[in-house]
């Protein structure tokens, strides 16, 4: 349960940080991928700027979290997955300025079409598992599994 | 109307507060911050897999967050409203449009392991090689396809 409030205290901040740089709104996003607006750029490049040396020093330290155990930053080797996944998931951004940060955001606004993304992204969902399960000798729970931690 | 938050947040306020959070995240609980397995949950429960019950309370944070900043600030999309798209295309073209760039981006999103929060704010703070590698991917495709789909619609998509 502390966990549990602790995660939805971060969550606050940074969905108040996330709305108040006005990433659920279209517009912005669209000039963003426009090249119009260096803004949400500069918001993101922050963040890491600043959570990168962070999370660097108390990995180093060997951390240990109140609520989690010693600190295990999560890392993944480049794969071909991450192109091809990557390709599909920037058309989808670019057509609809949605990214599944913006659909509860936008909804938490009282955006009513933005229901109309998050149904289409949980048949993405769907879509991608089925096409896996029937194609590949993989075991789908492992999917889920490297899912979990990102 | 008067709001008593001005938008957008200026860029070196809103990028270390999300920066700080992804810090928060790890430091405290172990955890990985991304957006996207919260929806994975959904779409988990429906199909009686276990579930990460913390990504739950995540999501209802981050929607009391936008909530806090629609009522300081409002918010132009509320109703039905989708910027210039929804004025540039007819409800029964936007509709389709939307449903169709959903599902690519849960597909997507599945298939590359995270999305522009898990891989390009998260994955890059780890100094995760793959996510570079995404959040790359991610960058570049969409901002070629937009750039396309401007200059083939005359700027109404």
């Amino acid at each position: 349960m502390r966990t549990n409030l602790t995660v939805l205290g971060i969550g606050v901040v940074f969905g108040f940080a996330f709305s108040a740089s006005g990433f659920n709104q279209y517009n912005v996003i669209h000039r963003m991928l426009s090249l119009q607006i260096a803004g949400p750029y500069l918001v993101m490049a922050s963040a890491v700027l600043i959570a990168m040396p962070t999370l660097w020093y108390l990995e180093r330290r060997h951390w240990v979290t109140p609520l989690g155990g010693e600190m295990r930053l999560r890392r993944w080797s480049p794969e071909r997955k991450h192109v091809l996944g990557g390709i599909v998931f920037g058309l989808g951004w670019a057509v609809t300025g949605a990214c599944p940060g913006t659909i509860p955001t936008a909804l938490a606004g009282g955006c009513l079409l933005a229901i109309v993304p998050a149904i289409g992204v949980l048949a993405g969902i769907f879509l991608h598992d089925g096409i896996v399960e029937h194609t590949s000798q993989r075991d789908p729970a492992a999917g889920s599994e490297v899912w979990s931690e990102a | 109307m008067f709001h008593a938050l001005a938008l957008p947040l200026p860029w070196f306020i809103a990028g270390p507060l999300m920066g700080l959070s992804v810090v928060a995240m790890y430091a405290a609980g172990n955890k990985h911050l991304g957006i996207c397995g919260s929806f994975v949950q959904f779409a988990d429960a429906a199909r009686s897999r276990p579930l990460e019950t913390w990504r739950f309370w995540f999501l209802g944070g981050i929607l009391g967050g936008a909530a806090l900043v629609t009522l300081l600030a409002g918010y132009p999309q509320a109703g039905i409203n989708y910027g210039t798209l929804s004025r540039n295309l007819p409800l029964n073209a936007l509709i389709p449009f939307l449903f169709v760039g959903g599902v690519l981006i849960g597909a997507g999103a599945r298939w590359a392991g995270a999305c522009t929060s898990g891989h390009g704010i998260t994955g890059c703070s780890t100094r995760s090689t793959g996510s570079m590698v995404a959040i790359a991917t991610f960058m570049v495709t969409a901002v070629a396809a937009t750039l396309a789909l401007n200059a083939v619609s005359g700027g109404a998509v």
